[in-house]
């Protein structure tokens, strides 16, 4: 027999206790001196330099730099889905480069991760779906239930709890994979580009959502983008990635990027990826309005 | 006028009647072989297959190389075999198991033998097409390389395997056939022998529309139900 989840998290909660009980200094997730190399078929070196990143408990951090600048691979190696040549990775507290295959499953059940193409399994149902990370766990049937009703609220997707992941539009999908991956209450969630398959407008709903996972359920984001609009309208930091490095790391206050910043600079010469703000002192409405929703504080 | 008709040569209905013990039998061997073989396919060949996938670069056990390396060349080595040269080869080892190495019951041996690589082939280009994300997303909620394969792959990939024991089920039909040289009997035997050998065409048209019928009804059956389970 499997634990159940609840076991599961009470342990890990009397080792690692959530922000919201106990205020502390120490980071949710800290990457130290991770480094990962990997060598493309022409021969060229890409990856990530040795790199330290520390996540406060309860932020929203965002990751941000060209294709190829590793900041994918980052995100991947907090939850060891890319094991780093070195270096070490803490998730609560714990280092998962000394973890055992079956304790690092065990942490990974509380480290919650969306994709950009969401990654739901196609032949279950959305609340099969959001019950899949609870049924891997060994949950009892009345917890999930109950779990998967509440996620599905969150998100506001109640009434698609019976249909196939098909039917669902992209933003739906997206909404049923922030439901699954919060299923089994996890302390941090990663973000791959989850809204570069979106479009505009979804893209907004959604950062709504990621905001009121921050903000109403104290859940610390890491998130990957190439979209500027995305960082500043949900993010409180910001690390900016260059060729493997982090080579900036940025405060943003109101949706402002610090205008003597090289991130400014980048967005002056190329303008937003997506073009959808090409500036950096614009006062936009909508995501102004959105922060003051997601700030924390 | 009558008199002419009752003399006529048999029908080919009449022969289809004179022959139904016969061919009674043959479907009885034929579904034997069947059974067995498929049963061994599916659950020995399934496990290999999967093991294949689950050990090739990139995947969930990716880091252990060798097995996939040895795997893969056994499957190619026993894929190479004409099969009746493998029923042939394979005979003292028949003989060693069943105790006999003629009559269906041995001719599923080799048979079995045949099914098991064929259909782990098959089941390991299957379990390609599940994305790698999704199977990624699994692990980064947790789940084993079990939970892995019975939770993810057999789900997602489930209309596809369904196909293959499909396509598996007809070629092994077929492959019965050749099993009739070491006595294996069957449908496909009984159009050798008393088709072929013994030029009764008409015996063989009625095996060989039997034989169409059967094959009909397994694609058939087999495309219905992977289209049914198939939410994709």
């Amino acid at each position: 027999m499997i634990r159940p989840v609840q076991t599961a998290h009470n342990t890990q909660n009397s080792a690692f206790p959530r922000m919201t009980t106990q205020t502390s200094d120490a980071p949710a997730i800290a990457l130290r001196g991770v480094s990962k190399s990997f060598r493309t078929p022409d021969g060229q070196q890409v990856g990530v330099q040795p790199t330290h990143l520390d996540v406060a408990p309860g932020e929203i951090h965002g990751i941000i730099g060209f294709s190829g600048a590793g900041k994918s691979t980052l995100l991947r190696i907090a939850n060891l889905l890319e094991r780093p040549d070195a270096g070490q990775v803490i998730v609560h507290g714990q280092d998962l480069m000394t973890l055992s295959p079956a304790a690092l499953r065990t942490a990974r059940q509380r480290i919650g991760m969306i994709f950009q193409h969401f990654n739901l399994l196609h032949n279950r149902t959305v609340a099969d779906n959001v019950a899949f990370p609870l049924r891997i766990a060994g949950a009892d049937e009345a917890r999930i239930a109950e779990r998967v009703k509440t996620c599905l609220e969150f998100v506001g997707l109640s009434e698609k709890a019976g249909v196939y992941p098909a039917q669902l539009s992209g933003g739906q999908k997206q909404r049923v994979a922030i439901a699954r991956a919060l299923a089994p209450e996890p302390h941090v969630l990663l973000a791959d580009e989850p809204t570069s398959a979106l479009d505009p407008r979804t893209t907004q709903s959604l950062l709504e959502v990621l905001a009121d996972v921050n903000r109403r359920l104290g859940v610390t984001i890491l998130l990957v983008s190439h979209e500027m609009g995305v960082i500043r309208r949900l993010c409180h930091r910001v690390s900016v990635m260059e060729a493997g490095q982090i080579v900036e790391r940025l405060t943003i206050a109101n949706g402002r990027i610090p205008p003597d910043s090289q991130l400014a600079q980048w967005l002056r010469d190329f303008g937003d990826a997506e073009g959808d703000e090409a500036g950096t002192d614009d006062t936009e409405a909508a995501p102004q309005h959105l922060l003051s929703e997601a700030a924390h504080g | 006028m009558a008199d002419e008709i009752a003399v006529a040569e048999p029908t080919i209905l009449d022969t289809f009647i004179e022959l139904l013990p016969e061919i009674g039998k043959a479907a009885g061997e034929t579904g034997l072989m069947m059974v067995i073989c498929l049963t061994a396919a599916i659950i020995v060949g399934g496990a290999l297959g999967i093991l294949v996938f689950l050990t090739s670069q990139g995947q969930v056990l990716g880091r252990y190389r060798r097995f996939n390396l040895v795997a893969n060349g056994f499957i190619n080595v026993f894929r190479s075999f004409p099969f009746i040269i493998l029923l042939v080869a394979v005979s003292p080892f028949t003989r060693h198991i069943v105790g006999t190495s003629i009559g269906p019951l041995a001719a599923s041996v080799p048979l079995s033998l045949a099914a098991i690589f064929y259909f782990a082939r098959l089941i390991e280009q299957t379990l390609r097409d599940v994305p790698r994300g999704v199977i990624e997303a699994a692990e980064a909620m947790g789940a084993s390389p079990l939970q892995v394969v019975s939770q993810v792959l057999l789900v997602e990939a489930r209309s596809g395997l369904i196909l293959a024991v499909t396509i598996t089920a007809v070629s092994f039909l077929s492959y019965s056939a050749v099993a009739g040289v070491v006595g294996g009997g069957g449908i496909g035997d009984l159009a050798i022998r008393y088709g072929y050998y013994r030029f009764q065409t008409d015996v063989m048209l009625i095996t060989i529309v039997l034989l169409v019928i059967l094959v009909q009804s397994i694609q058939f059956f087999g495309q219905w139900l992977a289209r049914r389970v198939d939410k994709r």
